[in-house]
């Protein structure tokens, strides 16, 4: 008799385990994560990969989605071996090695990060003993084996994250600082707006009392924040699922414990909630109350001139909407949709793919939107079955709202709804920073939704 | 430009079991019987055309590939013993690179230069390194490439279990138009159930045996003069068994699919052959005892 440790299960595979050919895509490959590199201050990626692999990611994540330039380090910045035929054969690594001595000698950054394409993975070059050699002359390299068939850029992140925390900030026993937090969220370039969303998540957090790692962004003081990684009080992952791997893994390494909050704050509902959480959890309660009550007043001065506008406005508001994007932004834009503008949920999709094990936490994330209202999300890739879903949704009368991608522009006209473009690709949309979060994000989303809709006709 | 169609002839079997020394031998016969040879060794040793060289080492096709990126294909063909054209792919350092890519990437070079056509071959023979790990190693019997594939095995379980993973190779391949099996080149066949093994073998898997090669010392000091028995002992009795089995090749022509056994039928066809193996052994204790 042959046993195995455990017994394999019946039935069919989850949605998550199976794969299959998609179309009109809404992530890049694990190597899009050259940009979660890009994206610190003063660092630069290096890509060893095929031709065309580093262009195809910094193109896709950048420039049609929200034209926001490759950064100071990444875009068509970012050196690459440019493998072909001959590092498949002969392995790669002399390419490397090559690659990475130039690169010190003419580019001037405070770390390199060197992300792996499908070629040197596939083909077992030993990235790590070359990148090792670099490290041991003291330079500033790491390395991430991100190649594009280990899953998309989110999986891509957080193995760059890793790679960062193990080869260049290293093992730390020393104090740790109370109240400084170090902030895992959005997606940096995945999430069209995560600029000015970092930006506006570090100032809720700096205002109940906090100090911050944000370590993305131009909000970010660079390496120096990545560096102090160990001396945090806590790792504060704001997202449904990103971010989690990363911090559990610092719980092992430092020993620092974490606070997982789902929802990303729209609003002034949800960011009271959050701070309110995150306060009592970093043990600042008092300074909180303070700033979001002042942050309160403001936030619902505007609402207020707003609601003349929402209940007046007589050529058709939508009632319901869809949403398709990544986790975080789906459900922190739902419940805002549903808490804070009154509208309906007609059809909700999660499109970045989170591991099968975060699902069931996601979706029951989705089912308590309001004390009222209960979600169904579904685990989409596919624009060709996120499509058929939105179209056979029910708006009612109203002009259906649509927060997706540019992949739904002509569905949206299809339906004659109205679009806002709030998740990848983004290629209607200019975005610097912008953001959507927070108490004066969510101030702009309310504009341009309803800027959208009134122009709709025009 | 001649209309004659070359013979492309694939040469697979478990790693060490004397594919080369099998190859080079038959491709020393069909030189010497006047026929023009390519013997293409597809193994990153790249020691197949050793004994056609006087035991030399010829610089590889990717050798040159390493070097700059286009080859012309001409500086990695080298006259062997008979005016056998010796190739070989070559590939990278064990334990770095893609060696089945190699395998294709030099394959291709020589199709893609229509070095076969040009040197009017009659025959190429190449010679694959053991098992088929991967695609590249595959690439001979694909569409285009080889027509005939041969196996060279011994009585040894693992060599056949080799050989049958070939078959599967053959048998997925040749609904795609490619290689089929001409049959088995038994190698080291010194005592009758040997013979008896590698007979059931082919009788179960729907192939033949081409040739039983036995094991001989002729082979073994030609061998150390960096020779081919043909060359070395062109008189020995050993060079008329590769001599015939040239000629079997030679007048070969319809290959068929072999039908390879799933791993259950190999357990139990193997276990039948180790009770088998027992008793042999018992009956000839009894004798000698008896003796
Ligand atoms: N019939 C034979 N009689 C005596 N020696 C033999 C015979 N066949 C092969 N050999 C010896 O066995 C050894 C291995 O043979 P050879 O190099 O041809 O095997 P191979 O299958 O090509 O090995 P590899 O997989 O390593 O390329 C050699 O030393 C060779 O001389
Ligand atoms: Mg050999």
């Amino acid at each position: 008799m042959v046993v195995a440790l455990k017994e394999r299960g019946d039935g069919l595979p989850g949605a998550a385990e199976q794969s299959g050919p998609i179309e009109q895509l809404r992530y890049a490959c694990s190597m899009g994560a050259m940009q979660t590199a890009a994206a610190i201050p003063r660092v630069i990626p290096i890509t060893h990969c095929g031709p065309g692999c580093s262009d195809k990611q910094h193109n896709a994540l950048t420039a049609a989605n929200g034209y926001q330039g490759g950064g100071w380090g990444g875009g068509g910045v970012a050196p690459s071996s440019n493998a072909t035929q001959r590092e498949v054969i002969f392995g790669g690594t002399d390419r490397l090695e090559e690659l990475i001595e130039a690169t010190l000698k003419i580019l001037d950054a405070d770390l390199f990060v060197v992300v792996t394409g499908c070629i040197p993975d596939l083909v077992g070059d030993d990235v790590g003993s070359v990148v090792r050699g670099f490290q041991s002359r003291g330079a500033p390299v790491v390395y991430a084996e991100t190649g594009g068939f280990r899953g998309n850029n989110f999986t891509g992140h957080e193995i760059v994250a890793r790679a960062i925390i193990d080869q260049f900030v290293g093992a730390y026993d020393g104090e740790r600082e109370p109240g400084l937090v170090n902030l895992w969220s959005l997606l940096p370039y995945q999430n069209t707006f995560w600029r000015g969303d970092l930006g506006e998540i570090k100032r809720l957090l700096e205002g109940i009392g906090l100090r911050v790692n944000l370590l993305f962004g131009p909000d970010s003081g660079g390496i120096a924040e990545w560096k102090a990684i160990p001396r945090a009080q806590f790792n504060l992952v704001l997202s449904p699922w990103l971010g989690l791997e990363t911090a559990a893994h610092l719980q092992e390494k430092y020993g620092q414990p974490f606070l997982h909050i789902p929802l990303i704050p729209v609003g002034a509902k949800a960011a009271g909630e959050v701070l309110r959480e995150i306060a009592a959890f970093a043990g600042v309660s008092e300074r909180a109350e303070a700033f979001i009550a002042a942050e309160e007043r403001t936030y619902y001065t505007y609402i207020e001139a707003f609601s003349e506008f929402y209940s007046q406005y007589r050529w058709g508001l939508p009632a319901r909407f869809a949403i398709a994007a990544d986790a975080a932004y789906a459900l922190a834009l739902s419940k805002f949709a549903v808490r804070q503008l009154g509208l309906l949920p007609a059809r909700l999709i999660v499109t970045d793919n989170p591991p099968g094990e975060y699902r069931d936490a996601i979706a029951a994330e989705f089912r308590a939107l309001d004390h009222d209202t209960e979600g169904t999300v579904e685990f989409l890739e596919d624009s060709y079955l996120i499509h058929q879903q939105i179209r056979s949704a029910a708006f009612g009368h109203k002009p259906p709202l649509i927060l997706g991608s540019t992949w739904e522009r002509d569905l949206a006209k299809e339906l004659k709804g109205v679009l806002m473009e709030i998740a990848f690709p983004a290629s209607y949309e200019v975005v610097l920073t912008r953001s959507n979060v927070g108490y004066r994000g969510a101030i702009t989303l309310l504009e341009r939704i309803y800027s959208t809709t009134v122009s709709r006709t025009a | 430009m001649s209309a004659k169609k070359t013979k492309q002839i694939a040469i697979y079997g478990k790693g060490g079991i004397g594919k080369s020394t099998t190859t080079s031998n038959i491709s020393a016969a069909l030189a010497d019987a006047g026929y023009k040879v390519m013997q293409f060794g597809c193994d990153p040793k790249a020691d197949s055309t050793n004994t056609l060289r006087g035991g030399e080492y010829i610089p590889s096709v990717l050798d040159l590939l390493s070097e700059k990126r286009r080859v012309d294909a001409h500086e990695a063909i080298f006259l062997g013993f008979g005016g056998i054209y010796c190739v070989e792919a070559g590939g990278p350092a064990p334990g770095v690179g893609c060696a089945g890519r190699g395998i294709i990437t030099a394959v291709e070079l020589l199709k893609q230069q229509r070095i076969f056509e040009e040197l009017d071959l009659d025959y190429v023979i190449y010679d694959v390194l053991g098992d088929v790990v991967c695609g590249g190693f595959a690439v001979p019997i694909r569409e285009g490439i080889a027509e005939h594939v041969f196996t060279v095995s011994s009585a040894d379980f693992m060599a056949i279990y080799a050989a049958n993973n070939l078959f599967k190779g053959i048998e997925k391949y040749s609904n795609s138009g490619g290689a089929l099996l001409g049959g088995i080149i038994a190698n080291s066949m010194n005592t009758d159930f040997h013979r008896e093994i590698i007979d059931d073998f082919a009788a179960r898997t729907k192939t033949q045996i081409v040739q039983y090669v036995p094991r001989s010392l002729t082979v073994t000091q030609a061998e150390l003069q960096g020779k081919t028995t043909i060359e070395a002992a062109p008189d020995s009795a050993q060079a008329d068994v590769y001599r015939a089995l040239a000629k079997r090749i030679a007048e070969h022509t319809d290959s068929k699919v072999p039908t390879a056994l799933n791993p259950k039928e190999l357990r139990e066809w193997s276990a039948g052959w180790a009770d088998q193996l027992i008793e042999i052994e018992r009956a000839s204790e009894r004798a000698r005892v008896a003796a």
